[in-house]
């Protein structure tokens, strides 16, 4: 069962443990790669290679940047005092191009799922709380996941933080619950960001 | 291979593929089950959103006899979980009791007692009734299911019956309560109050209404606690994640 040699079996398994690539494909992306010129092969490579060089969290809201400070945090137009919580910088693209939404994020870098071994201390939740105080922020917007253990995020962030004096409001569910944000539509997004409601 | 229809509540989700889930439900006719829900990630799914934590849903599955994974292909919501309002602990005990059914049942099991169990307890957590109690109704239901039900109405090693004036000790070791005579060495200090044995048998097999009135004292909840969270533990092998999360487990 060896017909490529170690060396190309290698690179096929690498293939296949890409989302949505199962062993043909992966097989035939790598057929593709044994063809094509040392240069095109090599810039993929590279691109890979760079991204994880140069792409980081950023130390603000921790979504993706490979600037010191993410392009949302570097906005000055951007207001400082409205921030909106979400699980992944995958949900924070996907509201940002619904274009409905004039102030900051911040990306948790998940949701607690104790079942799974995820408590908030695995969050960047001691991180919001003290971005709340030092920018004085006077709304949070939870936009978590609409399923349970995104709604328990938000719980548990809000009675972290009550008594401080902040509104917090969740986007209104234009979005069935029990859905993943990444996969709604931009009209849902945009409803939902619009129709907000306090927690 | 064989399609059925049954109704199952979710306990595990976990991710399968870019766009599918792996899904463990508890079902009433067929006990714990595991299937692939392809596409469940997808807004305009054949599951419609049902498929999240702790939802009750009618489902249709293809059931693989070769020990695989089943294959789910429809998920209807009946009803979703709803912790009481602002309560983390309404929520962790829903949890805890997803975690139970999915670490102390066998695949293909049924218990279709403790899945209408599972469904009045989820009920119980999230209405008004004391959530403590409702918790441990389901820890003694499903101890009772699974045949692992420490001995609480006498010792464990001489059948003596619990009686009010004698004080029984409690050993998961030994499986249950023992009497002073088996074990004089026995430290008095942690004897268990016969009220307390006695709130135990009413969650075991009184009414709902009756148990529902029951007050307990501080003192008597952490007896409660010491007879069940090492029984617990023993019986799951080790410490149930969701312990950590439930404060009134740990008193
Ligand atoms: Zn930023
Ligand atoms: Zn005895």
């Amino acid at each position: 069962m060896n017909a490529y040699g170690s060396t190309v079996n290698e690179l096929i398994d690498q293939f296949a443990k890409l989302p949505g690539i199962g062993k043909k494909s992966a097989e035939r992306i790598a057929y593709h790669f044994l063809r094509c010129s040392r240069e095109e092969a090599f810039a993929l490579a590279d691109a890979i290679r760079q991204v994880k060089l140069k792409i980081h969290a950023c130390p603000n809201c921790f979504n993706l940047t490979e600037d010191k400070l993410c392009q949302i945090c570097a906005d000055p137009r951007r207001d400082p005092r409205i921030l909106c919580v979400v699980e992944q910088p995958r949900d924070l693209l996907a509201l940002e191009a619904a274009g409905a939404f004039q102030g900051m994020y911040h990306v948790l870098q998940g949701r607690i799922a104790p079942l799974e071994g995820i408590g908030p201390e695995q969050l960047t939740i001691d991180q919001l709380v003290n971005r709340i105080k030092r920018d004085q922020v006077r709304e949070l917007i939870m936009a978590t996941n609409p399923t349970l253990e995104g709604d328990g995020t938000s719980l548990y962030i809000s009675n972290v933080l009550e008594g401080t004096g902040v509104k917090i409001t969740r986007l209104a569910r234009g979005i069935a619950s029990g859905s993943v944000l990444e996969f709604a539509n931009k009209e849902m997004l945009a409803d939902a960001m619009r129709g907000r409601q306090s927690f | 291979m064989s399609t059925e229809k049954t109704e199952a509540l979710v306990i595990r989700l976990a991710d399968w593929s870019e766009s599918s889930k792996v899904v463990t439900l508890f079902s009433s006719d067929f006990g714990k089950l595991a299937a692939v829900a392809k596409g469940a990630k997808r807004l305009k799914s054949a599951f419609e959103s049902a498929l999240d934590l702790l939802t009750i849903c009618n489902i249709v599955l293809i059931r693989k006899s070769s020990g695989g994974l089943d294959i789910l292909t429809e998920a209807k919501l009946q009803k979703r979980f709803t912790a009481r309002h602002g309560s983390l602990e309404s929520l962790y005990a829903g949890y805890y009791l997803a975690e139970l059914l999915d670490s102390l049942t066998e695949l293909d099991d049924p218990h279709p007692d403790l899945y209408s169990e599972a469904l009045k307890s989820l009920d119980r957590f999230a209405g008004d009734g004391p959530l403590e109690l409702a918790v441990l109704r389901w820890e003694l239901v499903l101890l009772e299911e699974i045949g692992q039900l420490p001995m609480l109405e006498g010792c464990a090693d001489c059948g003596r019956p619990v009686a009010p004036d004698i004080w029984f000790d409690f050993s998961v070791g030994h499986g249950g309560l023992i009497c002073p005579d088996c074990h004089p060495e026995a430290d008095h200090a942690r004897h268990i109050q016969p009220g307390t044995l006695a709130i135990l048998n009413q969650l075991l097999t009184g009414q709902e209404a009756a148990w529902q009135r029951l007050v307990v004292s501080a003192p008597q909840q952490r007896e409660l606690r010491r007879i069940m969270t090492p029984t617990i533990c023993h019986v799951l092998g080790k410490r149930p994640k969701m312990m950590g999360y439930l404060k009134f487990m740990n008193p």
